[in-house]
């Protein structure tokens, strides 16, 4: 046994049959009323993040001078000095600051799973397709990375390296790209002996065209619920390392960065501080997650 | 401190103040049944060997675990420790200290001339391979550097048990202050035997043998430290608290959940929290002035960027910085906005006229526009610099702040956040523009602040060379009285400005109402367990 | 069976070996070495301490001494900043620590979990299964160094039931068991409510239930063990996500644990004792992904090897 993973998950996703599957799936979808729900909350998340800033009267950076060091007192949520949200500490807006904290929890998430899912396709469908001793060198090798403690080794390169974004990006990606690669991989394997895949091979096509036009279209499915359940787990991850201090930086913010300092200064009556990023971060979570569950459900005709 | 500079300067027999310092409970004060102290530790203690610790919280330990020549009392002045006073030489150099001869070892022996002569030398021993063997060469200590350096044997040092209770130590330069540095931990005794026997788990509780009031009884690293009194120790009978508990607790906001909830005695208050605190309990939160200086040091020398080897540019950045948002809308906490390097309740020390420092910020910002300008920087040729400062959420909001006030001048000033060795690193090599940098007096006097800029420190990160400086510096050690030298080389640093002094530090504390006994009014915090005791409520 | 247990085993070695030299490299590469001190070592002490610790050796020659003595005499060397102490010793004294909470957690999560996702799965679209469902959906996206602060507000100042943190004795476990197995707990019951009503509405049920057995043997004889499937396969992130955890809980919490040690660590350039934390994670996930496919087998005997 390789995976443990894949005997759940890859049975579950396999497309049955061609286009009609895409419209089934549709249906199904629009029917789920926790997707939807799911949907409705991305969007608004999304429309926050793109458009937020449209509507701050404070930039994410000032100082608000009548605000700071009695954050406790003056800086509670007020629409008339315009920090919708209240401030932080140093009297800094903090719905502006939420709008960008939820800008870059949002490209961590999908940048993040972009990778994970790009490295992971093109590795296991690579392995699945041409299999035998190949594969079962790649599968090793996946094996030995999986036992690899990635937040240690995150925290190292983040410590040892200095925080910059492109490392966060990269080694949120490539914590979760080995789980991608056995799902995919056990998909390719029962593709593989599909006639369309024969016919191309027959034909002559060569390896990686196949790879790229017949293998990957036919696990966008598998991909899709994927990359839209990591999306959450890499936003969490991101939280996990602003917490120890070594996420963006400032005066950029993520609402983990965000969450961690509120939450450490519960107790001194700010709670907005925590309240307000706390919000769209559940919701965000929230949303990924319904759209995926959605997403799986209705990709796989089977369940309930 | 000055007299007793004279004292020395004139080679008479000097003896401080001399009481013998313990627990001195009042009369018909009621004390409290459980006489445990329990206070709070950010990280877990690195090391308990004297010769090895480079921690203020690892020296908090190491107080109650081993006795110096000397101590302090809760005003900062010197009470005798395992010395009961000391000679001085006609030129200076020669100090005799007579020893007590009650003092003991934990384990029942006594301590010894011996026991002192075998600690400095495995401190400055390169075999040792202690990271504050520098402190025998601050000292001056005969061969000091030339033992660290390994370019003669430790025995060379110039150290000397003329017998079991003499103690003669030689030094290089006359100095003033030196009784004073014997109060810090690398220049505890410890017992050879011990030592040499356990090698480096002399260390673990129960191991350990020390000559302080109490013994070491529980170490879990990170989680706590238990001491409990030792009744070998000299002055036992005068001792009160039986028992000093340290927890590590890494968060300092939870460090105050749980002082709230009773389980410390004594936890420091995290920035901006001090007004509200000292409102709820104005019994409990207490600020005292601590000897340490926040500033940033500008890069000046060779690898530094272009624009700060122009004084211009240094003071414009020094003049923009609005220290009093700093102290009194951030930290909250009595700190005090600083103008100068020297900490202002250093012993002996009075800033001298700063003329910047009269102004209001208008007109410091105006003046720092104007510099801007004359340097040539300005809205068409915007200044760009990175400060870097060491993992902390009290660095970062200044940092913040900082980059927001430089703003409006028209300085861009682009944040990088390191973790500690990261950034030390990073000055050492000269890789900064700004960096954050704070110094903690190693004693009461203000060269341990004003030598750090000299071309010699081995501090000088910021590659300030300054020749009349140094001289001034140099002079400052052989003359009678150092204070107008020490105010003539606050004056260079601020008409060059190779650093922006922000604020003198304070210890902003939450004690509990019924401890007794800690100091007041000793700027380097040093506390003694025997000294305290606890209350009946 | 066996050999593919032996087989597993044989993958940890490599695994483990390619851990320590990536591991090694990239501290040695780093700027910022663990004698940097604030004030510049005299050459002679740093040359000593170099020394002391064999960091004067060329690399190749420091990987291969330190891989001996691990694999010889299972020592991790001293520790670079806690000068009093080795790694055996530092790990020695936290890891029972992580491994008493991580294990209670473990426990409180599974236990909790699967009961509280087989409660919500039989009454379904009951108030009950709202309210699990609801909960679990909160206390998943809940991150840990949320709650930790709050449970400690409320348990420790507020109630005052609870000691904030330290390691003493059962009434100090409670808290960060609590925060660290409520979000696995809560992913826990929703994979098994959501496996549960996909058994439910198998075939063998449905004849299960038809012969007229009581429910509750229904469930747990016949539905339990397939709906616990996508449980097992859970337990392996879970574990991976546990470990990072304790992180959070040594911080709030002062046990004195492993994760603090490793984060310590990291942030001092304690080459050492991060190796050591290193390699004992690593082999504890191996370890614990191989017992987590075994169980997986035990369950499902469609599985062979």
């Amino acid at each position: 046994m390789v995976s443990t993973a894949e005997q759940t998950t890859a049975t579950d996703v396999a497309p049955k049959k061609g286009r009609s599957l895409w419209a089934d799936a549709r249906r199904r979808f629009l029917r789920n009323k926790a997707a939807m729900l799911g949907l409705a909350i991305l969007v608004f998340v999304a429309l926050f993040a793109v458009f937020g800033g449209l509507l701050a009267q404070w930039s994410n950076e000032e100082l608000d001078y009548n605000v700071m060091g009695q954050a406790a007192q003056l800086g509670g949520p007020s629409l008339e000095n315009g920090h919708y949200f209240g401030t932080d500490d140093l009297g800094r807006d903090l719905f502006a600051r939420t709008v960008q904290g939820t800008q870059i929890s949002l490209a961590v998430g999908v940048i993040g799973a972009l990778i994970a899912c790009v490295v992971g396709t093109v590795y296991g469908a690579t392995a699945g397709y041409l299999g035998g001793r190949i594969d079962s060198v790649m599968m090793r090798l996946v094996d030995i990375f999986m036992a690899v403690p990635y937040m240690f080794v995150l925290i190292l390169l983040l410590v040892m390296y200095g925080r910059s974004i492109t490392i966060l990006f990269i080694g949120v990606g490539l914590i979760s790209w080995m789980e991608m690669a056995r799902i995919v991989r056990g998909q390719t394997l029962s593709l593989k002996g599909r006639d369309f895949v024969e016919a191309a091979q027959a034909t002559g096509v060569s390896t990686p065209v196949i790879i790229a036009r017949h293998i990957v279209p036919n696990l966008l499915g598998v991909i899709a619920v994927y990359a839209t359940l990591l999306v959450p787990l890499m936003i969490l991850t991101e939280s996990f390392i602003s917490f120890l201090g070594l996420g963006v930086q400032e005066p950029m913010t993520s609402l983990g960065a965000l969450i961690s300092e509120g939450a450490g200064t519960i107790a001194y009556g700010t709670t907005w501080q925590l309240g307000f990023p706390l919000l769209f971060f559940v919701l965000t979570l929230f949303g990924f997650f319904f759209v995926g569950d959605g997403l799986r459900d209705a990709l796989d005709p089977k369940d309930r | 401190m000055r007299q007793t500079f004279k004292l020395a300067a004139s080679a008479l027999a000097l003896s401080i103040a001399f009481q013998a310092h313990a627990a001195t409970v009042p009369e018909g004060t009621a004390l409290a049944e459980d006489q445990t102290y329990t206070f709070w530790l950010l990280d877990a203690i690195k090391s308990m060997d004297p010769q090895i610790n480079t921690d203020v919280e690892g020296s908090d330990v190491l107080r109650n675990l081993f006795e110096g020549l000397y101590n302090e009392d809760g005003d900062g002045q010197l009470v005798p420790g395992v010395a009961t006073d000391h000679k001085v030489s006609e030129d200076g150099l020669t100090y005799t200290f007579t020893l007590r001869d009650d003092a003991k070892w934990s384990n029942g022996e006594p301590v010894t001339a011996k026991d002192f002569v075998y600690a400095w030398r495995r401190l400055a021993d390169p075999a040792t391979a202690s990271e504050y063997a520098w402190y025998m060469e601050l000292m001056q200590v005969e061969n000091a550097p030339e033992v660290i350096a390994g370019e003669m044997p430790p025995d060379r040092l110039g150290i000397t048990a003329v017998d079991d209770h003499t103690l003669e130590v030689r030094i290089t330069t006359p100095l003033p202050y030196f009784p004073q540095m014997l109060v810090h931990g690398s220049t505890f005794p410890v017992l050879q035997s011990v030592v040499e026997e356990n090698g480096d788990d002399w260390t673990d509780a129960g191991t350990l043998v020390g000559n302080g009031a109490y013994t070491l009884t529980e170490h879990t690293l990170g989680e706590r430290v238990v001491m409990e009194k030792n009744d070998t120790y000299w002055d036992s009978d005068n001792t009160v608290l039986t028992r000093i508990v340290a927890l590590t607790i890494n968060d300092v906001n939870q460090g105050l959940t749980r002082y709230l909830a009773s389980e410390l005695d004594r936890v420091d208050i995290p920035a901006g929290q001090y007004p509200r605190l000292k409102e709820e309990y104005p019994e409990q939160a207490v600020s005292t002035p601590y000897n340490c200086s926040y500033i940033y040091m500008m890069n000046v020398g060779e690898k530094g960027p272009e624009a700060l080897k122009d004084v211009r540019v240094r003071k414009a950045l020094s003049y923009a910085i609005d220290r009093d948002i700093v102290v009194d809308r951030i930290l909250q906490g009595g700190q005090r906005a600083a103008y100068n390097w020297t900490h202002w309740a250093v012993a002996g020390f009075e800033r001298p006229d700063i003329e910047y420092a009269g102004w209001s910020q208008e007109e410091r910002l105006t003046k720092a526009r104007e510099l801007l300008e004359e340097a040539g920087y300005g809205p068409d040729n915007p200044l760009n610099l990175n400060l870097q400062y060491n993992t902390s959420d009290d660095h970062k909001k200044i940092a913040i702040a900082a980059s927001q006030m430089l703003k409006g001048i028209g300085v861009n000033l682009t944040l990088d956040n390191y973790e500690w060795k990261v950034h030390t690193d990073r000055m050492q090599n000269q890789e900064f523009d700004l960096a954050r940098y704070a110094w903690c007096g190693d004693y009461n006097e203000a060269s341990t602040y004003l030598d750090l800029f000299t071309s010699y420190s081995g501090h000088n990160n910021g590659e300030f060379f300054n020749d009349e400086y140094d001289q001034v510096m140099r002079d400052s050690k052989t003359a009678e009285d150092p204070l107008p030298f020490y105010q003539e080389a606050e004056l260079i640093l601020a008409d060059q400005m190779p650093i922006i002094p922000i604020y003198h530090y304070a210890n902003v504390d939450m004690i509990a109402e019924d401890i007794r006994g800690l100091p007041q009014n000793n700027v380097n915090n040093t506390w003694y367990g025997k000294d305290m005791y606890r209350v009946a409520e | 069976m066996l050999t593919y247990t032996l087989k597993r085993l044989a993958v940890a070695i490599p695994t483990l070996l390619l851990l320590i030299v990536v591991s090694f490299l990239l501290m040695h590469a780093a700027p910022g070495g663990p004698f940097t001190a604030e004030r510049e070592l005299p050459p002679q002490v740093l040359a000593n301490l170099n020394a002391k610790y064999g960091l004067d050796d060329p690399l190749w020659k420091q990987i291969l001494t330190y891989v001996w003595n691990v694999v010889t005499g299972f020592d991790f060397g001293p520790s670079f900043i806690y000068k009093d102490r080795t790694v055996n010793e530092i790990i020695a004294q936290g890891f029972p620590v992580t491994l008493t909470y991580g294990l209670l957690s473990f426990a409180v999560a599974v236990v909790v979990g699967v009961s509280l996702g087989i409660a919500a799965a039989v009454r379904h679209n009951s108030a009950l299964d709202y309210a699990a469902v609801g909960v679990s959906i909160g206390a998943q996206v809940l991150p840990n160094f949320v709650m930790a602060p709050i449970l400690v507000l409320v348990f420790t100042l507020w109630l005052g039931w609870l000691p904030g943190g330290g390691w003493q004795g059962p009434e100090y476990w409670i808290l960060p068991v609590v925060a660290l197995s409520t979000s696995f707990m809560a992913s826990i019951a929703r994979i098994t409510r959501s496996s549960m009503l996909e058994v439910l509405t198998q075939n063998h049920i449905r004849t299960a239930r038809a012969k007229g057995l009581p429910e509750h043997r229904v469930i747990l004889r016949h539905a339990l063990k397939p709906a616990l499937l996508p449980v097992i396969s859970y337990l392996g992130p879970a574990f991976v996500g546990m470990i990072t955890g304790s992180v959070v809980v040594d911080i709030y919490f002062s046990t004195g644990g492993i994760g603090k040690a490793f984060v310590d660590s990291a942030l001092n350039r304690d080459y050492a004792v991060m190796m050591g934390v290193t390699i004992l994670m690593g082999a504890l996930t191996i370890f614990f992904n191989l017992v987590v496919d075994l169980a997986y087998a035990w369950i499902d005997p469609k599985i062979r090897y």
